[in-house]
């Protein structure tokens, strides 16, 4: 993704070459990158902002049958959605640029909280997801590779096409049907006790796990670990499958370079060429791919959240789906938005780190 | 028996043949349920009643009534589970269709014209794509249905939701594939002739474009059922009562889960896991088989297609048969070299396991190599010269077959076996004992490694020393192979280095640990002849400081004359003879060789011979100016930030009729992109160009097409400037179609006429560019070039990807045709030696600029300027004698590259 949108840079540039001074071509690179963040989002916000407008105003959407006609009108007017639809554009913009994503049209709450409160809970969920990911994408992947053909190989590529074949809801309705009578918690973030009690910890991060650890009780670390488990799981296993095959396809590729060639040809081991070359290399388009991955793990997260009633951000927005809140609706879709092109800049300044030929 | 996807079949292997046939029958099943649900399924998918009119129930377990039990809703879910798969296939057929019809055409024309339009919609798609699909999916259903709707409504924003997604993704691949395709010769060649945008669209991008779309669609499919299914699972997909929905029946079998009960989840979940195995299965065979780099042991086919064009192209010399291995034409000048050798072959033989069965790349191959002797294996491709080289060092892959012995005799270890031995075992020997150096520093070194690391790891791969130590070695190493500021350079990364310098660094990691024989495979090839002459100083010096073996393997008889003190010479795997250097040049014994050193074109020495004629310069006067460049600059704009660079500077020349103008210089100089300029390829940035008096520079393509006629390219590699998807009739009978209103059969007379006079055999014209040699395919292009009787023939270095003997026919052939139809030609090449056998005058370029221009006989004989001289010195002449006077004569004229 990233090289299409600076192939498209590249050329002619309105900055002034003056301008560069001495900075470091990783500085100018990185500098470029970030730059690119601002014309995506502005796509994707104006994209979200006139589609949600297609469909009429949210009032309508929200209260059509339960509201006479006048009080809409007044409704509308009182949320001034009855202004030209470039006035209100301009406006919605306005209010992202000072961080405002609006208020919900349903429960009256500010978008930008929901942000800080269920987003602190996806992040949690990606993170424990992460760790399933890369605990069984990356040595799986380097085991494929390695016995390539062979049956751990045939093995391991079955399991990753099944990882990615099951949705996964699919996976967590099994999952919930094999540990449910074993009493195992199937579904929040923890127990009602352990959120009561969290609740109370001062200052609030809203990361379950951090939370419970400023508290300090061993239990309520335990309850949280224990919850975390299916769903983390779940999402997990999708997003491992997807980096075992890719960790398996770029091994393949890097193993037969003439650097490796070369490496064993002045008599480096065999394990050195695999780690420190072939395995180094290979990284650089796993990162770049998981970069993307990053958009695809919070999909997967609102399927994830909906199915073990994670309250994260992707469970409000299903919640505000089904209630037609079409204003929370367009404020958690921005901001997700947002998230997904600064996460995506961060996986390609981590590239740059990884590969010296776009560092220098 | 022919049958659809048969090629596919036949190309696959083992485990790939079975993922591929279990996707296809998994799809085929879900096709077939899909079609035949009323027929199959017991129930409708909405019944709840029986026939006798009781309420099935709600949550009931499987039975004899229902296999699958029934819903929440107390629906039969096998009926449910049935019906789905009609709601999913529709969906994913409608899905695919419209996105590739969308995105396709968007792809290749935003890929094509480039431009504004292009960035833009990278821009849009990119920001799409980046988006997490499924909440895309959402909004766009929400838009379209309102949130959801009945089966013909729903089904449609269903699809239209999903093809939202998905029209990115083919733009993405097609645009990319595009981008990567307009840059292949063959589209340029059809540029050459002046062919429409819209046709090159179609006829060259698009077919060769298309065939990545299968892979696409199926991945899609299966990424299409899962949105499907997320949406249904949401409650964004089909109003249940109108169609039966796999996701949407898990959502309701959710809260089951933890109720024991299973059955009402299980089904539609499997039914979901099985769509996409099957498609997804199906896509990734498809890739993997359309992919030669993923395929499964292919072999190393390239190795036995080698040997087959080789037998094409040699078998019009009739005593070139080779020799046994006991057939040699010896050398043994009687004294015993057993005893000193350092590294002795004997009967080594390599065999490949190929598609096509075991292919015999070595045959009974013998020599040895003394200790401080520099040995020359010399052959062209697909004369197992690498091959042999590899397998003394086990660096061949699992296919290979190797026997035979290769005894490594060193003062501190004795007498070892090489062959047979275990990669464990080998491992002390690789860069200890023996060291070997590569082709292509650039992929030979491993890009996110500084130099000095990979030096450090060679030196302590074998010896016990601290990091500190072993870095210190690594300054020490770089600063004796002639880098300049080693302590500053060995932190620096590959990229950082030139092509001479990157060689430097090998070869410093070659020597690390003072290794008995260096084995350097081509080790020049990939560089400037300036930069060549240097780098094979370099080896000459340590040698004679060391005391190490070379075994140099090369195609280049002037490398041989210049460094070789022995001669092994190849021919399809086999020995056909083994002599000092001096003898090898002045008295070759086999047949071949003398074929080989016939082939070989001489710097200095130009070919008299009675087939062609003299070539000295024609009277230039009186010739008409065909070709007239005026101060030509071309720039290109720099990376973000970066000023412009400048490809050619300021550069005049004129083309006469009837003239070979020989345009040289080393990479980067400038010299292709003046033959682009030529032909209107590429616009100049200042300066004009003149055909036949025209002017034809800053025309629009359109204004520039009936011009196109008076130019034909012949472009450098032949395998790459004929459209692979296009027969060798339609390739040549191109030019003919887009400027003359010839008919049929008149066009199929004229590309016949034209493959005589190329001396091919007219039945050729049905064939296709793969099934050609390298050659045979040179041909077909100058035929092609030749088709409309140009005025101005541009040549781009046209052989330097041939064999030597191969080129000396095509050059043969090139020569006699202008002879006969006096167009003007430019001829681009690094080659001074060719220029010098064809040329009448001669063009040198350096930095984009213009060097020296005039005669052949002055410019190469009495060069005036010093970069020409410098060039002229740096080229090996296949002659021992007169290159150890050269090397002598031009003393310190070279620096370091």
């Amino acid at each position: 993704m990233t090289t299409d949108v600076l192939v498209a840079a590249d050329a002619p540039s309105a900055e002034p070459p003056a301008r560069r001074g001495g900075l470091s071509p990783l500085a100018r690179y990185l500098l470029l990158r970030l730059a690119l963040i601002v014309p995506m989002l502005w796509v994707l916000v104006t994209l979200v902002f006139f589609l949600m407008r297609v469909i009429g105003d949210p009032i309508t959407a929200a209260q059509g049958g339960r509201l006479t006609p006048d009080q809409i009108a007044e409704r509308k007017a009182e949320a001034g959605l009855d202004r030209p639809i470039l006035t209100q554009y301009f406006e919605y913009l306005g209010n992202i640029v000072r961080g405002d994503f609006g208020t919900t049209l349903t429960d009256n709450r500010d978008v930008t909280d929901i942000l800080v409160v269920n987003g602190a809970a996806t992040l949690e969920l990606s993170f424990w997801a992460l760790i399933v990911a890369f605990a069984v994408g990356i040595p799986l992947g380097r085991i494929a590779a390695r016995h390539r053909d062979r049956w751990p190989d045939v093995l391991l590529r079955l399991f990753a096409i099944v990882a990615y074949a099951a949705p996964v809801f699919f996976v967590g309705l099994l999952l919930k049907l094999a540990t449910a009578p074993f009493g195992w918690p199937t579904s929040g973030r923890a127990s009602t006790a352990t959120e009561l009690t969290l609740a109370k910890v001062d200052p609030q991060t809203n990361i379950m796990i951090v939370d419970a650890f400023l508290w300090g009780e061993p239990e309520y670390i335990w309850d949280v670990l224990q919850h975390a488990v299916l769903p983390a799981v779940a999402l997990g296993l999708l997003t491992g499958g997807v980096f075992l095959r890719l960790v398996r396809v770029n091994l393949l590729q890097t193993l037969r370079a003439d650097y490796v060639t070369a490496a064993r040809a002045r008599g480096v081991s065999e394990r050195q060429v695999e780690r420190k070359h072939a395995f180094r290399n290979a990284l650089v388009p796993v990162v770049t791919v998981m970069g993307m991955q990053i958009a695809m793990l919070l999909a997967g997260a609102v399927l994830t959240e909906t199915t073990f009633e994670w309250k994260g951000i992707g469970y409000e927005l299903a919640q505000y789906l089904i209630r037609r809140d079409f204003l929370a609706v367009q404020g958690i879709v921005t901001a997700i938005a947002f998230v997904v092109c600064i996460a995506s800049f961060l996986i390609d300044a981590i590239v740059a780190l990884v590969d010296p030929r776009v560092r220098f | 028996m022919r049958y659809p996807g048969k090629s596919v079949i036949d190309s696959s292997h083992g485990l790939q043949r079975f993922m591929l046939l279990l996707g296809a029958g998994l799809i085929a099943l879900f096709i077939v349920l899909a079609i035949l649900a009323p027929w199959i399924a017991p129930y409708d998918f909405n019944q709840v009643r029986g026939d006798d009119g009781q309420l099935f129930g709600t949550q009931q377990p499987p039975s004899a009534d229902h296999w699958f039990g029934t819903s929440v809703g107390g629906a039969d879910v096998l009926s449910r589970v049935i019906y789905g798969a009609r709601t999913a296939v529709e969906v994913i057929v409608l899905a695919v269709l419209v996105s590739s019809l969308i995105g396709v055409p968007l792809g290749l024309v935003s890929g094509y014209l480039g431009g504004w339009l292009d960035k833009v919609l990278v821009l849009v798609m990119d920001a799409l794509y980046s988006f997490p699909s499924l909440l895309l999916a959402i909004v766009v259903s929400i838009v379209v249905s309102g949130g959801s709707s009945g089966a013909l409504g729903g089904i449609a924003s269903a699809a239209i939701s999903i093809t939202v997604i998905f029209i990115p993704q083919y733009y993405r691949v097609i645009r990319n594939a595009t981008v990567s395709v307009k840059t292949e010769p063959y589209v340029d060649a059809a540029k050459v002739v002046g062919v429409r945008t819209p046709r090159i669209l179609f006829r060259h991008i698009l077919s060769n474009v298309a065939q990545t779309l299968p892979v696409i669609a199926t991945l899609n499919a299966s990424e299409a059922i899962l949105t499907l299914a997320a949406l249904g699972f949401l409650g964004f997909g089909i109003e249940p009562s109108a169609a039966a929905e796999w996701g949407y029946d898990l959502n309701k079998a959710m809260p089951d889960a933890t109720n024991d009960i299973w059955w009402t989840g299980l089904f539609p979940g499997l039914a979901i896991v099985l769509v996409v195995l099957g498609v997804t299965l199906l896509g990734e065979s498809l890739n993997d088989i359309m992919n030669p780099l993923l395929r499964t042991r292919g072999g190393d086919k390239a190795e036995s297609e080698l040997e087959i064009e080789l037998a094409e192209d040699l078998a019009a010399d009739p005593e070139s048969a080779p020799a046994t291995g006991a057939g040699v034409a010896a050398a043994a000048d009687g004294k015993d070299t057993r005893r000193t050798a350092v590294l002795s072959l004997s009967d080594l033989r390599v065999s490949f396991g190929t598609d096509a069965g075991r292919v015999v790349a070595v045959d009974g191959v013998a020599f040895d190599v003394e200790p401080g002797e520099v040995v020359a294996v010399v052959g062209e491709s697909g004369s197992g010269k690498s091959v042999t080289s590899r397998a003394v060092m086990g660096l061949l892959p699992g296919t290979a077959n190797v026997d035979g012995s290769a005894l490594l005799r060193t003062p501190d270890d004795g007498e070892r076996q090489l062959i047979g031995m275990s990669p464990a075992q080998l491992r002390p020997v690789r860069g200890d004992e023996i060291a070997m150096i590569f082709q292509e520093p650039s992929t030979a070194l491993d890009p996110v490694r500084t130099v000095g690391w990979q030096i450090v790891e060679a030196i302590r791969a074998h010896r016990d020393v601290s990091r500190s130590e072993a870095r210190a070695r690594a300054v020490e190493l770089l600063e004796l192979v002639g880098l300049p500021d080693p302590a500053q350079r060995v932190d620096y990364y590959p990229h950082q280095l030139s092509g001479g310098q990157k060689q430097r660094v090998m070869i410093a990691i070659a020597i690390a640990c003072d290794p008995d024989v260096i084995v350097a495979d081509e080790p020049t090839t990939a560089l400037d002849v300036t930069v060549q002459a240097a780098i094979l100083e370099l080896l000459l010096d340590l040698r004679d400081r060391l005391g190490t073996a070379i075994v140099l393997i090369t195609h280049n008889m002037g490398v041989v004359a210049d460094m070789a003190d022995s001669v092994v010479v190849m021919y399809r795997g086999k020995i056909v003879e083994k002599a000092p250097v001096d003898r090898l040049f002045s008295a070759p014994a086999h047949p071949y060789t003398r074929a080989l050193l016939d082939s070989v074109p001489h710097l200095g020495r130009t070919k008299v011979t009675e087939g062609t004629p003299a070539r000295g310069p024609l009277p230039l006067e009186n010739a008409p100016v065909v070709l007239d460049l005026d101060d030509i600059v071309v720039e290109f704009p720099g990376r973000w930030g970066e000023p412009p660079f400048r490809a050619v500077d300021h550069v005049s020349l004129q083309v006469h009729r009837g003239e070979v103008l020989g345009l040289v210089g080393e990479s980067g100089s400038g010299k292709s992109t003046l033959g682009r300029v030529a032909v209107g390829l590429q616009q100049p940035t200042s300066g004009t160009v003149r055909v036949g008096g025209e002017l034809v520079s800053g025309l629009s393509d359109a204004d520039l097409r009936p011009f196109r006629r008076r130019f034909g390219f012949v472009f450098q590699d032949p395998a790459a400037s004929l459209n692979p998807r296009m027969s060798i009739l339609d390739c040549i009978a191109e030019p003919l179609r887009v400027h003359t209103d010839l008919t049929d059969a008149q066009v199929t007379e004229k590309v016949r006429s034209l493959l005589d006079s190329v001396e091919l055999p007219r039945d050729f014209a049905e064939r296709f560019p793969h099934e050609l040699s390298g050659g045979q395919r040179q041909r077909i292009s100058l035929a092609r070039a030749l088709a409309l009787d140009p005025d101005l023939l541009i040549a781009d270095e046209p052989t330097s990807a041939l064999d030597v003997s191969v080129q000396s026919r095509v050059l043969d052939l090139f020569l006699e045709l202008q002879q006969r139809l006096q167009f003007a030609c430019l001829f681009i090449t690094h080659d001074l030696a060719v220029v010098d056998t064809l040329a009448n005058r001669v063009a040198v370029m350096q930095r984009g600029g213009l060097v020296e221009l005039g005669d052949r006989e002055q410019v190469l004989r009495h060069p005036t300027q010093e970069y020409t001289r410098s060039l002229i010195a740096a080229v090996p002449v296949p002659d021992p004698a007169e290159q150890r006077r050269r090397r002598a004569e031009r003393g310190d004229l070279l620096t370091g590259a």
